[in-house]
């Protein structure tokens, strides 16, 4: 077993095995469940409400994600050296890239157990509606660039200052900065900064494409420039964290 | 040569951390790094583990053809000062997890905790572990791939006197029977004069001293020690090497003959041997600690020890 | 006298008026493959036909489909945006006597009492014809089902709580 993949089955296990990691899924299934046990008590919504409701889920599961994702990116080094593990990793025959690359993976394969776990919650919700099948594929290929980018901006910090707290902080303020505009509602976002602002914010380009899938049952080929866009975020936070990871800050 | 290291020379954010280190290990030595806080030790262990590069000076890791790093790390084991581990796991697979990295375990992961006196806990989660047994699990840690060369930074934090004593042994039968180097960096003075063949003293970014022990104890004289009897120890022979000067009730003050391949740790045994009982031991001038405070002249390092 | 020539003035300008004005005639039709019992999320097609009656061609003609919720209490006209993306028809010509036959798709979002209409207006004249309406009923569909909402709610927090469970439970037997 290489090293990259050692540390992605221990990433994997510490979210499964480790008490902590499982306090964070149950959270997360938390904020899931809340979400839906809301709507039992409208049954009669129409069609489109119940688009809105998948459109919604799609997006918590999203926010839910990067929240996460956020968690894990700022745990991934800072913590490791907080709580005495980075030097050890450090000092093993493996390269900072193989490390990286091991954090990485392991984050993605938790991205890829909270996809699971929301796909019933989406089935529930939106099974009897309009385009449920649409929203766990959109789901899958608009979220996960934008949940794992975060991430990765979350571990570079984390590399970078060497604690959890500030890494931690910063990529909340940068995640609650880009969903801003969802939060300020539709008028704000018609303006020129709001547009402008949409047009390069990765968590805007996944909602707003859930918007038109799910509810508008909008084609790929009209989303394309934002798949390029979240694309674009995955690779740049990659790649900065690829940098910051180059050199971690481990005393 | 396990390690040649001259003149090395390392800034890091604008500060410069090393001015000029300089350290020779070869198989079988148990080196003693010694400084006061912030001269260095630490970010000469970085420098030797490759986590930074020297500005200045040659740093050579076992042989001149030896420059991958991930390579030389193979050879390495490590026990940081603060020992960190997952604690969700139990030691076993803390320890097949870790050996991963090598390639697998070179031992059966029981022997190797049975090794470091934690046969009985392997199964049990890390979280569960006091200090002591954390510091041993990471010497097992760094044991796992069998290393050439063992750098230890004060690995008998935590321990107590009976635990500082069976790591002190593991020690000392590593380097004399499988002949691995390991580079002992402490505080504690006692330790290095028992354990160590070798050792470096770092002031400020510079080594002020590197000598074997053995020339720089005999150099100065010979060390005396006071010791604290636990009972009147009259019509006792000394044993061999082991001079008395003087006594004022319970404290008693010898000088110490150190022939080659003697240690303070076998005088001391052979003491006990003798039937003298003591529990505590003071360094007194002609030691190490003298030689210490002399050259770095600013913090007194730890001194006395509980006797097992 | 005085008043004659006025009448006749106005007659004059009445006529004139009227030889210029545009006639168009709407015609609507539910399609015949549409569902007797329609129930959300459903589609329908209405079939329209525009006649220009008038003797003059008929230049940027502009049609367009309007749906008014008639539910008793809920009497309301309905935002298209999400029933319909083919909403109107613009800028066409039709000559005299000719027709423009046209298809309005729409997917039944709500459940509820709907009337449908066609209108239709174009460049050169203030007047607006309307079709007769159509009128249908759309069933109610369960779309948020507690049956389906209530296992995975629960369930899932208290998988993942006996998980931890487990866990502590383990941990709790490896100590002892």
């Amino acid at each position: 077993m290489n090293a990259c993949t050692l540390i992605a089955k221990k990433e994997r296990r510490a979210l499964l095995q480790n008490q902590r990691g499982l306090a964070w899924l149950l959270a997360y299934s938390g904020i899931l469940s809340a979400f839906a046990l809301l709507l039992i008590s409208n049954q009669e919504l129409s069609l489109l409400d119940n688009a809105q409701v998948v459109y919604m889920m799609a997006g918590t599961v999203t926010a839910a994600g990067a929240l996460i994702a956020v968690i894990m990116g700022a745990d991934a080094y800072a913590g490791e050296r907080e709580r005495g593990t980075l030097v050890p990793l450090l000092t093993a025959p493996i390269s900072t890239v193989e490390l990286l690359m091991g954090k990485a993976a392991g984050l993605a394969s938790a991205w890829g157990i909270m996809y699971l776990l929301a796909i019933p919650y989406l089935w529930a919700v939106g099974a009897g509606g309009q385009n449920l099948g649409q929203a766990i594929f959109y789901l899958g290929l608009f979220g996960t660039p934008v949940v794992l980018g975060f991430g990765y901006l979350a571990m570079a910090l984390s590399a970078r200052s060497g604690s959890v707290m500030s890494s931690l902080l910063t990529s909340l303020i940068v995640l609650l900065f880009s969903a801003s505009p969802l939060l300020i509602g539709p008028g704000l976002r018609n303006s020129a900064v709001g547009k402008a602002l949409d047009a390069v914010n990765p968590f805007s380009g996944a909602l707003n494409t859930y918007d038109a899938v799910i509810i508008d049952s909008d084609p790929l080929t009209s989303q394309l420039g934002r798949l390029a866009l979240v694309l674009i975020w995955l690779g740049l936070m990659f790649g900065v964290a690829r940098l910051s990871a180059r050199r971690p800050v481990f005393r | 040569m396990l390690i040649d290291a001259n003149h090395l020379a390392l800034t890091l954010d604008g500060n410069t951390i090393l001015k000029d280190v300089s350290l020779h290990m070869k198989k079988g030595d148990v080196y003693g790094l010694l400084g006061p806080n912030g001269a260095g030790k630490s970010t000469t262990i970085a420098l030797l583990l490759g986590l930074y590069s020297p500005d200045k000076g040659h740093l050579q890791r076992f042989s001149e053809q030896d420059t991958d790093i991930v390579a030389i790390r193979q050879r390495i084991g490590v026990m940081p000062e603060f020992a960190g581990f997952y604690e969700w796991m139990s030691a076993r697979e803390y320890l097949i997890w870790y050996a991963g990295f090598y390639g697998g375990l070179q031992a059966q992961p029981d022997s190797l905790l049975e090794r470091v006196g934690l046969s009985r806990t392997g199964s049990q989660p890390v979280v569960q572990f006091s200090r002591g047994m954390k510091q041993r699990l990471a010497l097992a840690r760094s044991l796992v791939h069998a290393p050439e060369l063992l750098i230890l930074d004060e690995p008998t934090n935590g321990l107590d006197p009976r635990g500082r004593r069976e790591i002190h042994d593991l020690l000392i039968e590593l380097a004399t029977k499988e002949q691995v180097g390991i580079l002992l960096c402490t505080h504690l003075l006692d330790d290095v004069e028992r354990l160590c063949t070798r050792v470096g003293i770092i002031d400020d970014g510079r080594t002020v001293l590197e000598d074997d022990l053995e020339h720089l104890l005999r150099g100065s004289g010979r060390p005396r020690y006071r010791l604290h009897m636990t009972d009147v120890p009259e019509g006792r022979p000394l044993p061999p090497l082991v001079h008395l000067l003087e006594w004022d009730d319970a404290w008693w003050t010898f000088e110490v003959d150190l022939h080659k391949g003697m240690t303070m740790g076998k005088i001391w045994e052979d003491l006990l041997i003798h039937g003298w009982s003591f529990d505590e031991i003071h360094i007194e001038s002609n030691t190490l600690e003298a030689r210490y405070l002399e050259l770095t002249g600013t913090e007194k390092p730890a001194q006395q020890e509980k006797a097992a | 006298m005085k008043h004659f020539k006025y009448l006749l003035t106005s007659l004059l300008l009445l006529s004139s008026s009227l030889a210029t004005a545009a006639s168009l005639q709407l015609q609507l039709q539910s399609d015949t493959a549409n569902p007797t019992h329609p129930t959300m999320g459903d589609w329908m097609h209405f079939n329209s036909v525009i006649t220009n009656t008038g003797q003059q061609p008929i230049e940027g003609l502009v049609a367009w489909i309007s749906l008014v919720e008639v539910t008793p209490g809920k009497e309301q006209p309905m935002d298209l945006e999400d029933w319909s993306a083919h909403k109107a028809v613009t800028g066409t010509t039709l000559q005299s006597d000719a027709s423009l036959q046209t298809q309005w798709p729409m997917r039944l979002i709500q459940s509820g009492d709907y009337r449908v209409v066609i209108s239709a207006t174009d460049r050169n004249n203030k007047t607006v014809f309307t079709s007769p309406t159509l009128q249908f009923h759309v069933a109610q569909k369960p779309v948020v089902e507690s049956a389906r909402i209530l296992p995975v709610a629960l369930g899932i927090p208290l998988l993942i709580g006996g998980l931890l469970g487990v866990q502590k439970f383990r941990r709790r037997h490896k100590t002892g």
